[in-house]
């Protein structure tokens, strides 16, 4: 090695600032260019004068390693101790090593023989030459049993003897500090940081004159011969088999015969190993013990059971291994197991391992939800036909039905009675009782025509509604009608029922009344010729008058409603609903049910939620604010939908179906708008008997209580209460 | 064989006991104690008393000796089980001598004639012991002197009525000394005089000498006051009106007027009267009201409350919601302060409205199967009650028990109203248009 070597580090304190310029050079070719490193290593000024020796750094080794049984870091002085000489001769004084890391303060030793073996001198008087040449004189040797025994001394543990000098150096406890530091690896001063974070203090920018001019050394762009050749030549010596590497290792011929093969033939992931066959039992030995042969009897037993029922295999004993036959079954067995791994279908199932409960929603429990009605308690009887239809009067004292037998008849709820009966002469289809409770009138669909009638009932005086309920007899209307083509409603009073007949074209199927009572709508679905508009009419009570919608019918309209607080009017088609603003003559919103068959609609009390029934069994929910589509769709019924109902007050609806079951569900709806309303099935309500393949025709909530009425096609009324 | 063995064990369990009771001198058994078996049931209790009895009487009452039925208090409650359950449920020690009362049962032993009606019975009143008084719903009150003698027709309404009162008997003993009043569902009531005295062959009709309209929907209940002076009533129109009844007050009164004087000697005394004053509060129908003291009025209604009322000042004093429908409201019982409510389910709730937080009923009866009707308080008991029920049956029922004492089953289809009649006896009458009477219930 040459002089300088390839890692220069050098360290200044207290005076200079700290760094450490490293350089990594290849060795390959550091030697032989030196400016580079003396470039960068120029830069560090004051340092440069006192050369390339580590001095400061190693005096302090170099004292410390005169101890005995020192870390022996001599060899490194031997590079090093040649700047010492010029060091003032301190003597005695050398313990006094305070700071004054540069090598001009430092304390040379009195010796001077410099680096030779002491064994030289062991025999002589002296130990060495001072620096002016006189001998320098051993010291009385302590005999060993006094020194150890100065050593033992807790005072003098810092006391180390250096031989070189021939004197006791004490150290200091500074130098202490240092000699545990470079004991642990670090930097013998604590100061020093090591991780300093680099001030590049050369101004690189702004230079106008490059440092060196030197070209760029070729090894920078250059691959290295010297590598490229030795490469070439091991890649020779592998071709030519020079060099060797180890065989693989061979595996043990040995295999777990009884363990599972699975792992070490499973050749992909399809693989299945084919299921064992069963390992014999003790049974199956040729001397199998006594409790498994089968006694006489036993063998009797299973010659009258069935030929399936009989054991496969019946032990027997023999005396020695030589007498047991040939298997008889041998060959059918082995084909059997052969044609079982060949056709038995093997898959593996994936079975994501979920609890069932967990992916329930997670819905409040039905007592939490109370009242609602589940038990039937009243029933009204009377009807001899299907009651197609109930409506409750608004104070919720009576319900009128109307049957297939062709009557109308209202009942007290309390009590069960049967208050009026109406003979019409047709099956009728719907009742309608008038919302407002000044108005006890009931709308009645009958074949083609609707009958206003007077119940009779209620608050109000009973001349105000026989006013109401007359129409003038001249048909004076009659010719302005006529211009636009026959007219699809004549207004007439029927003595008979002593009420208003609303003669119309077609079977009308649903008579909706307005909340306010004075406006109601009615529907002529049975013919596809009349589709346009003139299938639904808009008739008001106390003007007698009709007035077709003025909106294009999209199919064959199954019922309407009106909104329970804007001028909306609702329309169900058999797909979809569609709702009108009346006062703007627009197509506000069309509703897609995503069913065939709609029966039934019902609106809401907050008039922003829809419900509609279908002939499928589906129930669907729409939230208007929402979507178009439905918000919820319930399959619960197992056939036709044919009502559907809200609550007024309480968060209830409930739908009924041709299965002679009706529905409770828990329908809440939040003021918030954020929050989606939230459904909750309630109860099968059960009772009615089918008849003719029809079950429940209607339901209709009380208006007050949550109780719910349902009208069977066994001609019962049931009232179900909470 | 150990079954049989515990068995046998059971069967021969003694129990010591000493029969006591507040009965008269023929049912009065003997002072001493005696060891019983402990299966014995109450009808093997009611047989051994009966036995000692008779052993006890005297050789001619002895030999015609009628067997009589008897119930079984231990410590305040009637045995419903065998002795030994009894004992074993109560946790009562059967070491030491048990004294059991026994009173006579209650329970019906005679089913009389029943009154029949042309249309369903609606209301029936036996507040009297000289009389009944039904409404009925051909619009017509009638008065029956016993089971089916009826002595007066009560003639005026337009439509069924739906509640009768007997508001005033006690009067002078002049000839019209008895006033009572029917509500009904063309919204008025009247008001009748009669005298209950009278002995007719035939039926005698009356008109009522006084319409009370107020009301603007069907009246569904009324109840008098004590002294007879004041009536309330309420109405499917949710208010309860306070009425003035005195007749004296009829003729000068300025509210009164004479309509309808197109001759008929019948109308003359017709006059109309109006409500006093009217309780708004409740937010349904009014379904019934009882006037108990001089100054309240409790009132149940279907918006699931019941009110207590202070007549001076028209406010309700309490409040009680109890979640169901509400027909029939009885206050009653022990210091007359338990309030019995039956509706439109098959329990029958009994509150006591002294013990504070009283939402929650002290008594449930659910041995109903449907709606109940009509509930009432014995006057003279504090444990007893009836209460009717919209599946046929009457049941009578005691406080110290949660089985029913008796179920009478006499009709046919719904019972719509019924009460007690001279301490003794059960009148009901219901939708197959009979009034039937179940006597001889010999409640203490």
């Amino acid at each position: 090695m040459k002089a300088p070597k390839s890692k220069q580090e050098s360290k200044s304190k207290e005076k200079e600032p700290q760094q450490h310029v490293v350089e990594e050079e290849d060795p390959v070719v550091s030697d032989s260019d030196d400016e580079d490193w003396s470039v960068e290593e120029g830069s560090e000024g004051s340092l440069s004068d006192s050369g390339l020796e580590n001095s400061d750094f190693t005096d302090n080794k170099e004292d410390l390693t005169t101890s005995d049984d020192a870390v022996s870091l001599d060899d490194e002085d031997d590079d090093d101790d040649v700047g010492q000489d010029s060091q003032s001769e301190s003597g005695e004084s050398h313990q006094g090593v305070e700071e004054s890391d540069s090598s001009e303060d430092e304390a040379a030793p009195r010796n001077t023989i410099g680096d030779v073996p002491l064994k030289w001198y062991e025999d002589e008087e002296h130990i060495g030459y001072d620096i002016s040449g006189k001998k320098l004189k051993k010291k009385e040797k302590q005999d060993k049993l006094e020194s150890f025994l100065e050593r033992a001394d807790l005072k003098n543990w810092r006391k180390i003897y250096d031989e070189y000098n021939d004197e006791e150096v004490e150290i200091t406890p500074k130098e202490a500090k240092i000699i545990r530091r470079l004991l642990k690896g670090k930097a013998p001063h604590a100061e020093f940081d090591p991780h300093a974070p680099y001030v590049d203090w050369f101004a690189w920018d702004g230079a106008k004159h490059p440092m060196s001019n030197a070209p760029e050394p070729k090894r920078r762009f250059i691959e290295s011969k010297w590598e490229h050749k030795k490469i070439v030549k091991l890649i020779r010596a592998i071709r030519n088999g020079y060099i060797k590497f180890d065989k693989p290792k061979e595996e043990p011929k040995v295999y777990n015969l009884w363990g599972d093969d699975q792992t070490e033939k499973a050749g992909g992931l399809a693989y299945i190993p084919a299921p064992k066959p069963q390992l014999p039992g003790h049974e199956e030995s040729y001397n199998p013990s006594l409790e498994f042969i089968p006694t006489q009897e036993e063998l009797d037993a299973y010659q009258l059971e069935f030929e399936e029922d009989r054991p496969k295999f019946i032990p027997k004993r023999f005396l020695s291994l030589r007498s047991v036959p040939a298997y008889e079954k041998a060959v059918k067995e082995t084909f059997d197991r052969c044609l079982d791994l060949y056709l038995c279908p093997r898959a593996r199932k994936k079975r994501i391992n979920i609890d069932p409960e967990s992916l329930k929603p997670k819905l409040p429990s039905r007592k939490d939800l109370r009242p609602y009605p589940s038990t039937c308690y009243l029933e009204y009887r009377g009807h001899k036909g299907p009651v197609m239809s109930i409506s409750t009067d608004p104070s919720g004292q009576w319900i009128a039905s109307g049957s297939s037998d062709g009557t109308v008849r209202i009942w007290e709820i309390d009590t069960g009675r049967c208050l009026k009966i109406w003979e019409l002469d047709e099956s009728v289809n719907f009742v309608a009782w008038n919302p407002s409770l000044e108005l006890p009138i009931l709308a009645v669909a009958v074949g083609a025509d609707v009958y206003l009638l007077n119940a009779g009932l209620g608050r109000e005086e009973q001349h105000k509604i026989e006013e109401l309920l007359r129409v003038e007899k001249p048909e004076a209307p009659a010719p302005d009608e006529s211009s636009k083509g026959a007219p699809t409603v004549i207004w007439t009073e029927d003595e008979k029922q002593k009420g208003i007949r609303l003669k119309h074209i077609k079977t009308v199927t649903s008579v909706e009344w307005h909340r306010k009572g004075d406006y109601f709508s009615s529907v002529m679905p049975s013919d596809i010729l009349v589709i346009e508009s003139r299938a639904i009419s808009v008739h008001q009570l106390s003007k007698k008058f009709t007035q077709r919608i003025p909106f294009k019918l999209h199919g064959l309209p199954v019922s309407t409603a009106f909104h329970p607080s804007r001028s909306f009017f609702f329309i169900s088609t058999k797909m979809t609903v569609r709702v009108y603003d009346l006062l703007k003559h627009e197509l506000v919103k069309k509703l897609e049910t995503g069913l065939r068959n709609v029966s039934s609609i019902a609106i809401h009390p907050g008039g922003d939620n829809v419900l509609v029934g279908s002939r499928e069994g589906k129930l669907c929910w729409f939230d208007m604010d929402l979507s178009s589509q439905p918000y919820k769709i319930l399959r619960c019924h197992k056939k036709d939908i044919t009502s559907v109902a809200y609550h007024r007050t309480y968060p209830l609806f409930a739908s009924c179906s041709d299965d002679g079951t009706a529905y409770v569900f828990h329908g809440m709806v939040y003021s918030d708008l954020n929050q989606n309303p939230l459904i909750v099935p309630l109860e099968i309500l059960r009772g009615h008997h089918s008849s003719n393949g029809r079950g429940v025709m209607d339901c209709k909530f009380h208006p007050r209580q949550p109780w719910l009425f349902t009208a069977g096609a066994d001609s019962v009324i049931k009232l179900f209460c909470h | 064989m150990a079954a049989m063995d515990i068995e046998e064990d059971e069967m021969s369990r003694q129990v010591q006991v000493r029969f006591v009771t507040k009965l008269k001198a023929p049912l009065k058994a003997p002072n001493t104690t005696i060891a019983i078996p402990s299966n014995l049931t109450r009808m093997g209790l009611s047989t051994l008393v009966n036995t000692l009895l008779q052993s006890a009487a005297s050789g001619e009452e002895a030999a015609e000796w009628k067997h009589e039925a008897f119930d079984f208090l231990i410590q305040g409650e009637l045995v419903r089980m065998s002795l030994g359950q009894f004992l074993l449920a109560k946790g009562i020690t059967a070491e030491k001598v048990l004294e059991i009362e026994y009173i006579k049962a209650v329970i019906p032993r005679k089913e009389e004639e029943p009154s029949v009606h042309d249309d369903w019975v609606s209301a029936v009143d036996g507040s009297n012991p000289g009389f009944i008084l039904t409404g009925c719903y051909d619009a017509l009150g009638r008065v029956w002197k016993g089971a089916g003698i009826c002595t007066h027709i009560l003639e005026g309404h337009n439509d069924a009525i739906t509640s009768v009162s007997i508001i005033k008997s006690k009067g002078a003993r002049s000839s019209n000394d008895t006033l009572v009043a029917t509500a009904s569902k063309d919204k008025s009531i009247r008001l009748w005089k009669f005298d209950a005295e009278d002995t007719l062959d035939r039926p005698m009709t009356i008109r009522s000498f006084r319409t009370l309209r107020g009301h603007n929907a069907s009246v569904q209940t009324i109840a008098g006051q004590a002294s007879g002076d004041m009536m309330c009533s309420g109405s499917w129109d949710c208010t309860i009106n306070l009425w003035q009844t005195k007749a004296s007050e009829a003729g000068g009164d300025l509210v009164s007027v004479k309509k309808r004087k197109t001759g008929g000697e019948n109308e003359e005394s017709q006059s109309e009267g109006e409500a006093v004053s009217s309780f708004v509060g409740h937010t349904q129908c009014v379904s019934s009201v009882v006037w108990p003291e001089y100054g309240t009025i409790y009132s149940a209604s279907w918006d699931h409350s019941i009110r207590r009322w202070d007549v001076e000042t028209g406010k309700d004093t309490s409040n009680m919601f109890c979640g169901k429908v509400i027909n029939s409201i009885d206050v009653g019982g022990e210091g007359s302060a338990l309030i019995a409510a039956g509706g439109s389910d098959p329990v029958l709730r009994i509150w006591d409205p002294r013990k504070p937080g009283t939402l929650a009923p002290v008594f449930q009866f659910s041995s109903h199967s449907s709606w109940i009707s009509t509930c009432k308080w014995h006057d003279k008991s504090w444990f007893h009650l009836l209460s009717a029920s919209y599946d046929g049956k009457l049941m009578l029922w005691d406080l110290r028990t949660a089985w029913p004492l008796a179920v009478i089953d006499s009709h046919e289809d719904k019972v719509l109203c019924a009460d007690w009649w001279k301490g003794d006896c059960v009148v009901s009458g219901g939708v197959d248009s009979k009034l039937r009477v179940s006597s001889e219930i010999s409640v203490q």
